[in-house]
């Protein structure tokens, strides 16, 4: 049988389809690191995500589950060196890192997964916030507020993160934060708040969160970063102290030595102190009042030691409260604060477990309908052929949606799927309407019969196309999923798959 | 040819959907007269929260947050096959803020990442999206509109696939109201969806019985009324598994199936009947044959 040219053009597109969503790497064995938490020691010695991990120590590992057990193992059962530090030996597809460590490192890992087609939030879990400053913002501005927030939720720890401007049919612009896979708590406190943060002594400030003023904070050595202390409260739960110096750049501490130099001496109980408190503002609220020793005054210090608490039920929430607290004001002072006052719109957290189970679900769907549409074909024109042949052609055209949409890295989304689905169905229909006009029996061509057909497969395609462009612009572009993957499912119809199938008819035909 | 029972009863037969068109449209009417919308929103367009919880979840546990939440619904979503409960649903107009520690109190344990998921929308915004989305069904409408009329470049055969379009639309509009269904954002998509899709079978109709002069009329609509609703059919079948057999499915999902299938429904009525009788009264007029 003579392949024609179109069915050619469907296969080269069916092939470069499969190689945009296969994931090559998946066929060695391994786990993929996802994310590794910044400064730990992991990350400083060059762990980076995208590596494959492929043995710990002398271990193999072939997938999460042997990562899981083995890194288990290795820390509750070894007793590790002197100062409790085990040996890790972690090989991994870019070479080998080795480093000591008393915890399990700090990254996150999955299975390699076979394809490179990424789901929405609402079918793998996460977080989504939109995000809507007080004022409308030009580009600039929209992109300065971007360029802050993306940093203070890096700095934070929180990877697999997208920031980008959103604009609605009204000319409204936000900002989408997505967060795939893990959900952090403090998501609404960290896109939302602004984060000004501020140490005054009087009415002057002596510094301000931000790079200007703070060269570094101490965060992961327990040297310089700890939780200090927990008390039983008044309201019978438990309250902790948490503490970490802060590095001042040259002029900020030399705002400190001028500052304190005017200052006078209490003597108090517990010590001499300076007659004015150290007083830390967020977002104008008063967080904590430190006292300055004595022999701070007028000295040019650049290290600072910040306090806050952190409060709770029993003390291991108030232990873990405490270590959020330090955590994000410590992000807060590395990144300075948002330049605009912001408001949550919208803000969504998508269980993981939830869209495990719609994906299987969705995948159980797809197969149903397949089954469904073939019987019904078969009923209907008795050809294994013919039946076989839309089959094909309806495979191949969710199949080329799917690769286009791993190709633009698209997120796909359930409506991007119910609008795949949506697509399939037209095709069906389409095909259905080329195989009645092939089969009349008339007087004219075959060929002039199909191109008659045409004409209603492409007025169709135009009002489809017609009917989901302005769900592009609708509602900050929430449905962009449903209309992007329906008009490439019908592009694909009529461009690639419609034509050979017609060459395919022909042939059966014949 | 001799009259054929078409001919005597097309008239007769075209009527059928046009009063089912006008009792939707005074039913949305008086919907909206009574409810100040022409449908129900769900929290994605009026604002507030809709809470999802994993497992298998007595209802009756619920029934205690009504006094502080008295606009709180609960629904369960559960398997077909397996008739096991997948997730409870809470929806209210009130902040998670609010709601959240409300249901922990209830449940005795505290909502997760893993046991739950929360969705919020500002009331503002809600409101932004919902007519948003109102003006690109319009848009969605227009511009399919001008798409039929240039392919047809003749005035009655385009304002009937128009007026099927519209009546695709009016008819299950009319339904979810009368059933209490609360719209999603999705939802409405699937409406503009169903622009694109009811479409097709009026295209067919309209380019057989019009644009092809050969055999009889009658003829070739009845060939076209063959094809169509076997493409119909075929549609049907594709969409309602997604209702009936597979349920444990994001809302917004089986939301567009439920009104796809809704509007393929009526497309059957709307296209066969009413736009062939209109078709037919405009070639017999035109003297097409």
């Amino acid at each position: 049988m003579k392949i024609t040219l179109r069915t050619w053009i469907l296969i080269i597109v069916l092939i470069f389809a499969f190689i945009s969503i296969a994931n090559f790497s998946a066929f060695q064995p391994g786990v993929l690191v996802k994310s590794v938490e910044r400064n730990s020691t992991a990350f400083n010695e060059g762990l980076r995500p995208g590596m494959i991990i492929n043995g710990v120590n002398s271990e193999q590992i072939k997938n999460l589950n042997d990562y899981t057990i083995t890194i288990h193992g290795l820390f509750l059962n070894e007793p590790g060196n002197a100062s409790g530090k085990i040996r890790l030996d972690i090989t991994t597809n870019k070479g080998e890192f080795i480093f000591y460590t008393k915890n399990a490192p700090e990254i996150v890992v999955s299975d390699i997964l076979m394809t490179k087609i990424k789901t929405g939030m609402d079918l793998q879990g996460g977080s989504r916030a939109l995000v809507k400053p007080e004022k409308p913002l030009d580009t600039n501005e929209m992109n300065d507020l971007i360029a802050v927030t993306s940093n203070r939720l890096n700095a934070f720890g929180i990877s697999d993160v997208t920031v980008r401007p959103v604009t609605d049919l009204s000319g409204n612009n936000f900002m989408m934060v997505e967060v795939a896979g893990a959900s952090p708590t403090d998501l609404q406190d960290l896109v939302s708040k602004q984060g000004k943060f501020e140490a005054k002594i009087g009415n002057e400030t002596v510094f301000i969160g931000g790079e200007r003023d703070i060269s570094d904070v101490c965060r992961t050595n327990a040297e310089c970063s700890r939780i200090e202390a927990c008390y039983p409260s008044q309201d019978g739960g438990e309250y902790c102290r948490f503490s970490f110096v802060v590095y001042l750049s040259e002029t900020a501490a030399k705002r400190h030595a001028d500052i304190t130099s005017k200052l006078g001496i209490n003597t108090t109980e517990s010590g001499r102190y300076l007659d004015k408190k150290l007083d830390l503002y967020l977002d104008d609220n008063l967080v904590d009042s430190l006292l300055i020793s004595e022999n701070l005054k007028g000295q040019v210090t650049t290290q600072i030691q910040v306090q806050g608490s952190g409060s709770g039920k029993t003390r291991e929430e108030a232990v873990n409260d405490a270590k959020e607290n330090m955590h994000k004001l410590q992000t807060l002072l590395i990144t300075g604060s948002l330049p605009y006052k912001l408001e949550i719109v919208k803000l969504d957290t998508i269980s993981p477990v939830l869209g495990k189970e719609f994906t299987k679900n969705i995948m159980f769907l797809a197969a149903i309908v397949f089954a469904i549409v073939s019987v019904i074909l078969f009923v209907k024109y008795r050809k294994v052929k013919i039946t076989l042949a839309v089959i094909l052609t309806m495979f191949s055209e969710a199949f080329i949606t799917l690769g286009i949409a791993a190709l633009i890295r698209w997120n796909l989304d359930a409506p991007s799927i119910a609008g795949i689905i949506a697509g399939m169905g037209t095709g069906v229909n389409d095909q259905i309407l080329m195989i009645d006009e092939s089969v009349s029996n008339t007087q004219i061509g075959l060929k002039e019969r199909i191109k008659r057909a045409f004409f209603i497969i492409i007025g169709a395609f135009f009002t489809i196309v017609a009917a989901m462009l302005p769900l592009f612009w609708a509602g900050a572009g929430m449905l962009r999923g449903f209309a992007l993957t329906t008009i490439i499912g019908v592009s694909v119809g009529i461009l690639v798959t419609r034509p050979a199938f017609a060459d395919i008819l022909k042939k059966i035909q014949e | 040819m001799g009259k054929s029972w078409y001919d005597k009863y097309y008239r007769i037969l075209m009527l059928i959907p046009i009063i089912l068109v006008i009792l939707s449209l005074v039913y949305v009417f008086s919907f909206y007269s009574q409810h100040g919308d022409v449908m129900f929103k769900d929290s994605s367009l009026s604002g507030g929260t809709t809470i999802t919880l994993t497992g298998d979840i007595d209802s009756a546990k619920f029934d205690s947050l009504k006094q502080d939440f008295p606009d709180i619904l609960v629904r369960k979503l559960s398997d077909v096959r397996t008739g096991k409960s997948i997730a409870s649903i809470l929806e209210s107009s009130a902040p998670p803020e609010t709601l959240k520690p409300a249901i922990e109190k209830t449940l005795g344990y505290n909502l997760t990442a893993d046991n739950s998921s929360t969705e919020f929308s500002g009331p503002t915004l809600s409101t932004g999206f919902y007519r948003q989305l109102v003006i690109a069904l319009i848009l969605a409408f227009i511009l399919m509109s001008i798409v039929i009329f240039i392919m047809f470049r003749t005035f009655i055969p385009t304002i009937a696939v128009i007026f099927a379009a519209f009546s695709d639309i009016i008819i299950p509009l009319a339904i979810v109201d009368y059933f209490g269904i609360k719209l999603s954002a999705a939802g409405i998509a699937a409406f503009l969806m169903l622009i694109g899709y009811s479409v097709d079978t009026d295209i067919l109709l309209t380019t057989r019985a019009i644009k092809i002069k050969e055999g009889f009329l009658n003829e070739r609509i009845f060939k076209a009324f063959k094809t169509g609703i076997f493409m119909t059919s075929t549609a049907i079948a594709a969409v309602l598994p997604a209702f009936f057999i597979v349920t444990g499915l994001p809302d917004s999902f089986r939301q567009i199936f439920l009104i796809l299938a809704l509007g393929l429904f009526s497309d059957i009525a709307n296209t066969w009947l009413t736009n062939a009788g209109i078709i037919k009264w405009y070639a017999d007029a035109k003297g097409i044959k």
